[in-house]
């Protein structure tokens, strides 16, 4: 089974390109590359854990080695992976077997867990260490880019027996940093867990610090399924992709446009073809011109279309991401939406699942309004600034949830983005583009968690008050007491319970009292009197 | 008196006690001493209080301190009566500076004006005065003429002749009822005059013997107890002459003696001598005494402002007299000072004197 899922790799010859240009995959930065390292790894295993059903169980070590000079170990449970597929996963760039696919998936570009090994290898000198447990066999191997021609070089250095699946890989690199900071491989890791409640991930950090984030739930969450782009998702690169990717397969454009897309029926392309009449819709896709793909995706937009299916998204879920948050913070107060599916760009389906948690453990835990960025279960680390997540989040009026000051309260705000395409800023996988009818949806979200909070913080609000209040007369009785006793004579202590037992009284059961009847007017001052 | 007062004191603390007891809010009563809650009461002819109420409790917020705080003088100053003991109101205040507990950044009463305020507010709600809680006020005024006083003070008795007082007369103190009595007055009148310098001109000049009347200058704004001891000489029948000058602050003097003020509406009759005159100066004056012509001065902004405020008080403007005189400051935007009485010849104001009383030419 696990055989199948590495059929798909394709070629790419783009590790050249990529060396010179690391930051694009996210490479720019001492501490943000440890992150990426970390994140390309274990997104790799939680896809290959869900894909063949497992639970995912991933341990992450990062050991230092000298200043600036890590071990990053990951191991997972997943299926491991065959002896012939191994140099493809580990050391080819863009060996996807992920490109060119609509369906909801974390990466979109297979250049992750090669692009590590390249990182290593042009930082280190040193090969990644692979220990693959698969089909019965334990094999170690070691594993170089061969950077000119993009092809692995695969060494084998044991092969034994075993009961065991799952993978290991063991990297080295320079030039990086460990950090715990918002930025840092830790709170990459939390978040990751945040998101995926059915992962078990533990953590050791280069001081021997193991932090355990156990599943909270006991199911993996359903696969999502592969769709056709609507027609009004692509771009004319993308169309044209398409056609020199699947060309082959189809004798005419007319055929191949009613195959690969969905919601485009022979009465479409009737309707296209009075949109596009300069196209030739008879010859075959391989033939398309850029002039043509262009003309093409303009009549696409004038066409009419039944909207995208959007059953293909699978979202983490309310109650998921509700069992999660009681894992990892355990909040105070918790509100999550559960949305129905949205499209934008008229063509692509995408899902925003947005959970606000206040106070209790967020508060412990000294995280002051947070935004906590997803994509497809991907923390997103990096990039705030530019991200449509952040940019919405922030530019929502908090005031009007009672929440004036939102950097300084104790909130978490998780926005988790799901769709089968999602329209990064870069290839580094970091922000959301700012698509209007996404920064909408994330809004509405985000809105409607917040209502949910409003309530509880006021009422909160109004406890703090009450207690504030009781406070300020509280601490004037021994005072009166004492001075009402020796008026009349009568026992202080008795006098000062008393009147404890008042305020209590008044103050009690969420009844602030009646409102307070305000100061006296004061007196007008009128000239000078001889008053001393 | 202090009986009295000690009594009103106990019975406070014993009402906001029983109020706990039977688990309420202890509360503080009083009359409101604001501006909308001052009249003038046409019957008697000065400021007070109306009759709206405030109620204080010690359970809110917004007033938990300041309960606290009146509950605290009210303590101190039955024990200063205990003791039999006299303080300043700045004595007061500097006994109850002090902080509230060991941990806690907050004093009792942190500026005098806090406890300033609590101490007219608890004259108001127990209808006594500062000087019957053993609060003393600073002495400005003096007194020569023919009276005696009887004087109980640190345990003795003293009889003070206010006719034998030689250049510096007796001095007002700030309490003239407490411990004190007149014992005897043969005047025929009371003169107040403005300045100490015209009150030492009469006393030099033998005024008070010749005319056979109390001179008294409360030396510009009348102490308490000057208008206090003014109060109880009008009690025993004797007409209240003043003598200020033409100007804002002149006139201010005068009918702070004769009806009370605003700030100290609360104090009422027992502080006002409606029965008072105002023989002087006047603008008319002017008229009468050609000299006077070339001793005027420019008015300034605030007489002039004064004058049309006073236009507007129905107090003032019910006496078509003052209208006139008022009317005319504001026309000649010009005011007359009493020692311009001495501008031709020093003794002249004597014979001024006799003249505006005998000739009953004065304001009322």
């Amino acid at each position: 089974m696990a055989k199948d899922i590495f059929k798909e790799f394709k070629e790419h010859s783009v590790a050249e390109f990529f060396k010179k240009n690391r930051q694009m995959l996210g490479f720019s930065g001492k501490v943000r590359s440890l992150t990426m390292i970390v994140h390309e790894l274990v997104t790799n295993s939680l896809d290959a854990c869900e894909e063949a059903d497992i639970l995912p169980e991933i341990s992450v070590e990062i050991k230092e080695l000298a200043p600036e000079n890590y071990i990053v170990t990951v191991k997972d449970n997943g299926p491991g992976i065959p002896d012939n597929y191994i140099g493809k996963a580990l050391g080819m760039m863009l060996a996807g077997t992920k490109f060119h696919r609509y369906i909801q998936q974390r990466g979109q570009q297979g250049i992750g867990a090669s692009g590590c090994t390249m990182f290593s290898y042009i930082t280190t000198g040193q090969p990644v260490k692979a220990v693959s447990c698969n089909g019965g066999r334990r094999k170690e191997y070691e594993i170089l880019i061969d950077l000119k021609r993009n092809k692995p070089v695969v060494n084998r250095i044991s092969d034994e027996p075993t009961e065991e699946h799952g993978i290991t890989v063991i990297s080295q690199y320079k030039d990086v940093k460990y950090e715990k900071s918002n930025k840092g491989p830790f709170e990459y890791i939390r978040r990751t867990a945040l998101a995926n409640p059915h992962a078990t991930i533990t953590f050791v950090d280069p001081l021997g610090e193991t932090s355990v984030f156990p599943r909270s739930v006991e199911k993996n969450p359903p696969k999502p399924f592969e769709i056709k782009p609507h027609p009004l998702g692509v771009t004319t690169h993308d169309l044209l992709e398409f056609a020199q990717h699947y060309g082959s397969e189809y004798r005419k454009i007319s055929a191949f446009l009613q195959d690969i897309f969905s919601r485009l029926s022979a009465n479409k392309v009737a309707e296209l073809k009075e949109m596009a009449p300069d196209v030739d819709f008879e010859k075959s896709p391989k033939e398309m011109t850029w002039e043509d793909a262009e003309k093409l995706t303009k009549a696409f937009q004038q066409v009419k279309w039944i909207a995208p299916a959007t059953d293909s998204l699978v979202p983490i879920g309310k109650e998921q991401i509700e069992a999660s948050f009681r894992n990892i913070f355990n909040p105070e107060l918790l509100v999550v939406t559960e949305r129905s599916p949205k499209v934008y760009r008229g063509g692509i389906p995408f899902t925003v699942e947005v959970g606000v948690a206040f106070g209790g453990g967020v508060k412990d835990a000294d995280k002051k309004g947070e935004i906590m960025r997803f994509a497809n279960r991907v923390p997103l680390l990096f990039d705030t600034s530019g991200c449509a997540i952040t940019e919405t989040v922030k530019g929502v009026d908090w005031g009007r949830y009672n929440l004036r000051n939102f950097d300084e309260e104790p909130i978490v705000v998780l926005v988790n983005f799901v769709s089968v395409y999602v329209p990064y800023t870069s290839a580094g996988k970091l922000a959301i583009a700012p698509e209007e009818d996404i920064q909408n949806e994330i809004k509405f979200a985000v809105m409607e968690a917040s209502r949910g909070i409003q309530k509880y913080i006021s009422g909160r609000r109004r406890a703090t008050e009450i207690a504030t209040k009781k406070k300020v007369i509280t601490r004037y009785v021994p005072q009166l007491a004492s001075d009402l006793s020796s008026l009349t004579g009568k026992s202080s202590d008795k006098i000062e319970k008393k009147l404890i037992s008042i305020i209590e009284n008044k103050y009690s059961g969420g009844n602030g009292g009646e409102e307070e009847a305000p100061r006296k007017e004061e007196g007008e001052p009128e000239g000078e009197e001889a008053e001393e | 008196m202090s009986e009295n007062t000690k009594k009103k004191l106990t019975e406070l603390g014993k009402k906001m006690v029983k109020e706990i007891e039977e688990d309420k809010s202890p509360e503080f009563e009083s009359t409101l001493r604001t501006k909308s809650n001052t009249i003038y009461d046409e019957g008697i002819g000065c400021l007070r209080l109306g009759e709206k109420q405030e109620t204080r409790k010690f359970v809110s917020v917004a007033q938990a301190r300041t309960f606290m705080q009146t509950v605290a003088i009210a303590t101190k100053t039955k024990q200063f009566l205990d003791q039999n003991l006299h303080t300043s109101i700045r004595g007061l205040f500097y006994q109850l500076k002090f902080s509230l507990g060991e941990n806690m950044d907050e004093d009792l009463f942190s500026e005098q004006s806090e406890s300033n305020a609590l101490i007219e507010d608890l004259e108001v709600a127990l209808k006594v005065k500062r000087e019957d809680l053993n609060l003393t006020t600073d002495r400005k005024g003096f007194v020569a003429g023919p009276m005696r006083i009887r004087d109980r003070f640190g345990g003795e008795e003293t009889v003070i002749d206010c006719a034998k007082q030689g250049r510096s007369g007796w001095s007002i103190p700030s309490d003239v009822d407490n411990d004190m009595e007149i014992e005897k007055v043969k005047a025929d009148y009371v003169l107040v005059v403005e300045k100490d310098a015209l009150w030492q001109r009469l006393n030099e000049d033998q005024f008070w013997k010749k005319e056979n009347c109390l001179v008294v200058t409360p030396k510009g704004q009348s102490t308490r107890g000057t208008r206090r001891l003014l109060r109880k000489l009008a009690d025993q029948k004797l007409p209240v002459y003043c003598l200020m000058d033409c100007d804002a602050w002149g006139w201010y003097i005068y009918w702070t003696i004769k009806t009370g003020s605003m700030n100290l509406a609360y104090l009422g009759r027992d502080f006002s001598v409606p029965e008072a005159k105002f023989i002087g100066v006047t603008m008319t004056d002017i008229e009468e005494y050609g000299f006077l012509q070339k001793l005027t001065i420019k008015a300034k902004d605030v007489d002039l402002k004064r004058a049309e405020e006073m236009l507007g008080y129905p107090w003032i403007n019910r006496h078509k007299e003052w209208v006139k005189e008022l009317k005319l400051v504001l026309k000649t935007k010009k005011k007359i000072e009493q020692d311009a009485l001495q501008g031709q010849r020093l003794t002249f104001v004597g014979e001024y004197i006799k003249d505006k009383i005998g000739n009953k030419r004065w304001l009322p």
